[in-house]
């Protein structure tokens, strides 16, 4: 019909929604092929063998499709196996928890949107749920070295954004984009981390279950195999005075108070109360008399049991101070978990004791260990005081033959008899069960208590660790207007062993590093490296406390310690502030910052001039060169016209002669900005006077 | 420039950008006339930094909590890199090319950025988005389709300048008036019936129907000029090795066609198609006509310039009245 047509009329039918922008990048396709591998790799430990088998095939099949070699697979395919997968989960979430199956429900989610992708908005979903996988890693560790790892995660994971919008080719920029644009983000991100509130759990969540203890809530003194070895951490300490010394260091975390002749275990009880915490917080008053305060940083165990010394009392949210002087945590500690307490060493434990505790702390299983009973019968009649009497069991193990061995020889049915009176040799907890045995057949209360012994002081950072390999048993017994008096049998046998620590009785290697051949704990022999080894030791503590371990009442202390006060009105200004600051910092990055340059002055005034010239009626365009001004001027003024083409020939000289010397330009600029001057004069005088400029004789300037 | 309201609503709308953003033939971005709003999907993105906080508390995980601070700082970061995308840019209309009815219009519109912008669309109301991956400062065109174009002076409406850049998450737009009416001719149909569309002005016996088809007389040939219709090469001079000519046609001075808008028999329109089309017809042919529309004369011509004028005249006929 027309002998022309537009290019694109024949696209015209193209639907809006279907235009090319929602397709795939092929830089996007490449780039997530890196995602999926750095998303799914922290989470590697939480992969079940059938889950990791369906990612892997899910990621072939991706390269496939991004190399051209295979098709997407059929939307039925899909679906058919996404069900069969949320199905066998089900049917195994008993073994994995309900945690862990939902991560791998999650992940083969993941996986599955992964190989089924065909739009943006898939993509952008894939990245979304990313983020949220990048979370869950969180959650099982939060090593420093984790946190790197996972930082660099979301970064790559920003990148498949970054690449979907960005235009570029290269295979490496979206990552350069991703990378600018978080660091960009990071200081804002870190003044919200800081200013934000905090509040506690809002409601339960299922827990994982990954962590290790050196105690346990029954101690078998004829089975060895519970002797903890491990040279992790078991919590950190900062006091908050002056640091006690080694041989005060007993950490409180158990008490067992339920002998049958093999085991020791904990009253039915006290475990009747730890279920009921919830409900009664808070089961005995805070004590009186001198004290010290320091704060605790738990490492996960996966128990509801804190460290304290001597009659510890805690205020910290989710701590409940028991009955049995010990604090209790309400939910299990799976993360590090950081407490205050204060602790009152001079306090009495127990003024009075209830005829059922009495009853608890003095009975023994009938028909073993008659020996140790005898001895005890025989002890109460010799020392009727009750001091002097456990005095003289302390100084048996400290005269007699006795060994501090973490091999013992093998036990009998009477356990407390074989090792008092035939092995002599054994670990702590030989040493605390036999003299509570002998105490209790001696007529006084006592009980088995369980935690740790001693610690690690960092000096330079100011704190101490303890690790599990430092666990430890020790003796309370209960003495008529004294309450609950602490004896370590153990001390006796090897005094070394509490003064100056664990390690001054075993060669690392013997014990807590057989193990562990890879632990850092190895280097304590050699000077410079352990050096090495206690800086990084004190990075991952200030990590501990002002990273993972700040809540409200670190917020409160920084904000006291940046403002003077914690008000609302300064905590809000120091908001505004920061948020300005940053703003400005990410403004000044993109360039928004930058003020349009102010004109020269030589030309501002020449704009001037134009601008009043025109007011006097001169017709004047935008488009004139100085040349067409200076004739326009000069017919309406023939009086300027010598002026006025001085400076239009000055001033095109200034502009376009690029031969003039510094010094030259500078002369004529000076002049330039004169004849301007005293033209402006001249018109603003035409202008308000009209008839006595007709009549005056024109002056020129030289 | 007038801008067509819809409703009461869009109205107030288009007047509020009227003030805000005068028509122009060249406008350069700043934060008067930039807009930011999260996308869908930087909803999403909000919903799941709250998600992360609220995990990051029950779980007690401070990294968590990190970590959707930082994507809450990423957002607001995002909101400052789209807006710094379109800051800056200048934005120039240029006459689109001549355009039949029913046509897709292309705008040409030329870029500019004092820095690089990333992934700008451009798009008129509810038309296909013309998409540019990089401007610098360097200047680009891009034709913006306007489809369903109708005859007579069309107003387009605010192009819509638009860019998710960096991530997506917020869009940052800007509406803008190029002050561009083009003229939209009518849509070249072929009558039934010609004659009635012509008046001879009393010759009709001289200058008859049959005379019509044969007016041109070949006068020679001349260099092929790229572009030109193929219908007019001389298809055989090229076959014989002479390369491309063009056939000239020349047809008898004097002998003035009057083109006229007849009786209303058929609908309005229909009658002004075939009048494009007969213009059209006669202009490829280099014949002389001339065009009255009820009274508005057009006087006889054959060249360029008279054949827009007598569709300027048909594409405007009714509108001035």
């Amino acid at each position: 019909m027309l002998p022309f047509s537009l290019p694109w009329k024949n696209k015209d039918r193209t639907p809006v929604d279907k235009s090319p922008q929602a397709l795939i990048p092929r830089i996007t396709s490449f780039w997530l092929l890196i995602i999926n591998v750095a998303v799914l790799t922290p989470l590697y430990d939480e992969l079940t063998p059938w889950t990791l088998a369906i990612c892997a095939i899910c990621f072939v099949w991706r390269i496939g499709i991004f190399l051209g070699k295979v098709a997407k697979p059929p939307r039925l395919l899909v679906s058919i196996l996404a069900m069969a997968s949320a199905a066998t989960l089900l049917l195994i979430t008993g073994q994995l928890g309900t945690l862990s199956a939902l991560i791998n429900l999650l992940i083969l989610g993941y996986a599955l949107k992964y190989i089924e992708m065909r739009q943006r908005r898939d993509v952008k979903t894939i990245i979304l749920v990313g983020y949220f996988l990048v979370a869950l890693a969180f959650i099982d560790n939060q090593s420093i070295l984790n946190t790197l790892l996972l930082a660099v995660v979301t970064i790559i994971n920003t990148g498949g954004l970054v690449s979907l919008y960005q235009g570029k080719t290269r295979p490496l920029d979206p990552l350069l984009g991703s990378a600018s644009i978080t660091l960009l983000s990071l200081p804002l991100a870190g003044l919200l981390f800081l200013v934000l509130p905090r509040f506690s759990p809002l409601w339960m969540v299922p827990d994982t279950d990954s962590a290790t203890t050196g105690l346990s809530d029954s101690v078998r003194p004829g089975d060895i195999s519970n002797l903890t070895r491990s040279a992790e951490l078991a919590f950190r300490v900062t006091f908050q005075g002056p640091v006690p010394s080694n041989d005060r260091l007993y950490w409180r975390a158990l008490v067992m108070d339920s002998y049958d002749g093999k085991e020791w275990r904990q009253n039915p009880r006290v475990k009747a109360l730890q279920n009921n915490a919830p409900n009664i917080p808070n089961q005995r008053p805070r004590p009186m008399g001198g004290s010290y305060g320091y704060q605790v940083i738990a490492e996960p165990s996966g128990t509801h049991w804190l460290f304290s010394l001597d009659l510890g009392y805690s205020e910290s949210r989710g701590v409940v101070n028991m009955s049995n002087s010990r604090l209790f945590a309400l939910r299990r500690i799976e993360q590090q978990f950081g407490y205050d307490v204060t602790s009152y060493p001079n306090a009495i434990r127990d003024p009075m004791l209830s005829a059922l505790e009495r009853h608890t702390n003095l009975t023994l299983p009938p028909d073993i260990n008659p020996r140790a009973r005898a001895y005890g019968q025989q002890l109460r009649e010799a020392f009727p005081d009750p001091a002097q009497r456990m005095q003289a069991v302390m100084e048996r193990f400290a005269q007699e033959p006795f060994y501090y061995t973490l091999k013992p020889p093998r036990i009998g049915s009477n356990q407390v008899d074989d090792f008092l009176f035939d092995n002599r040799s054994g670990f702590c907890v030989h040493y605390a069960s036999a003299m509570v045995v002998v105490a209790r057949a001696s007529g006084l209360p006592a009980r088995m208590v369980n935690g740790y012994q001693g610690g690690e002081y960092n000096a330079a950072a100011g704190y101490m660790s303890v690790y599990q390999y430092m666990a430890h048993a020790w003796v309370e017994v209960w003495i008529p207007s004294e309450g609950w008096v602490t004896f370590d049998p153990t001390a006796m046998v090897a005094p070394e062993r509490v003064l100056d620590g664990f390690d001054a009785v075993f060669k690392p290697e013997d014990s807590y590093l057989l193990d562990n051949p890879l632990s850092s704990l190895r280097l304590k022999n050699w000077p410079l490296l352990n050096e090495l080894r206690m800086q990084l030791a004190s990075l991952d503590y200030y990590w501990s406390v002002w990273v993972l371990g700040f809540n409200a009442n670190k917020q409160r202390q920084l904000f006291r310690e940046l403002l003077g006060q914690a008000s609302t009105e300064r905590i809000g200004l120091f908001m505004l502030g920061g948020i300005i600051c940053v703003l400005m910092l990410i403004a000044w990055y993109t360039g928004l910052l930058s003020l349009p340059k102010r004109r020269d002055k030589l030309q501002r005034k020449y704009h001037k001039l134009l601008h009043a010239l025109k007011r006097l009626g001169v017709n004047l365009n935008i488009s004139d060169g100085p040349r067409t001004v200076a004739h326009k001027v000069s017919r309406f003024n023939p009086n300027w016209q010598e002026s006025i083409t001085s400076l239009a020939n000055e001033f095109e000289q200034l502009e376009f002669n690029p031969a003039l010397t510094d010094r030259q330009r500078k002369e004529m600029r000076k002049h330039c900005l004169q004849q301007i001057e005293r033209l402006l004069i001249l018109v603003t005088l035409q202008r308000t006077t009209p008839t006595l400029m007709g009549e005056l004789p024109l002056k020129q300037g030289k | 420039m007038t801008v067509s309201t819809r409703t009461a609503h869009s109205g107030f709308w288009q007047r509020w950008l009227a003030r805000r953003l005068p028509a122009a033939r060249e406008h350069t971005l700043t934060h008067k006339g930039i807009f930011i709003l999260p996308t869908g999907f930087g909803v999403f993105w909000l919903l799941l930094v709250l998600l992360l906080f609220l995990f990051g508390t029950n779980y007690q995980n401070n990294l968590v909590i990190g970590l959707a601070m930082l994507m809450a700082s990423i957002f607001n970061t995002c909101l400052i890199f789209g807006y710094r995308n379109l800051a800056g840019l200048t934005i120039k209309g240029h006459w689109p090319a001549q355009v039949y009815a029913g046509e897709t219009l292309a705008m040409p519109i030329q870029l500019e950025s004092s820095h690089a912008s990333w992934q700008v669309g451009l798009n008129y109301p509810k038309n296909r988005i013309a998409e540019i991956t990089r401007i610098t400062d360097s200047a680009v065109e891009v034709l913006v389709p306007v489809r369903h174009t109708q005859r007579g002076r069309m107003n387009p409406g605010r192009v819509r300048i638009s860019s998710c850049y960096p991530m997506g998450l917020c869009r940052a737009w800007s509406h803008l008036d190029m002050a561009m009416s083009p003229l939209v001719f009518a849509k070249p149909e072929k009558p039934d019936d010609k004659r009635s569309y012509m008046d001879f002005h009393g010759n009709d016996d001289v200058n008859g129907g049959n005379q019509l088809n044969g007016v041109d007389e070949f006068s020679g040939l001349r260099d092929y000029i790229r572009g030109e219709s193929l219908k007019q090469v001389a298809w055989k001079q090229l076959a014989q090795g002479r390369g491309m000519l063009t056939k000239q046609f020349e047809q008898p001075q004097g002998e003035a066609i009057w083109l006229v808008l007849p009786g209303a028999d058929t609908e309005l329109e229909k009658r002004l198609s075939a009048l494009s089309y007969l213009v059209e017809y006669f202009s490829r042919d280099q014949h002389l006509f001339g065009l009255e529309l009820n009274g508005e004369q057009v006087a006889p011509g054959a060249d360029e310039s008279h054949r827009l004028a007598c569709q300027e005249a048909i594409a405007l006929y009714g509108e001035n009245a």
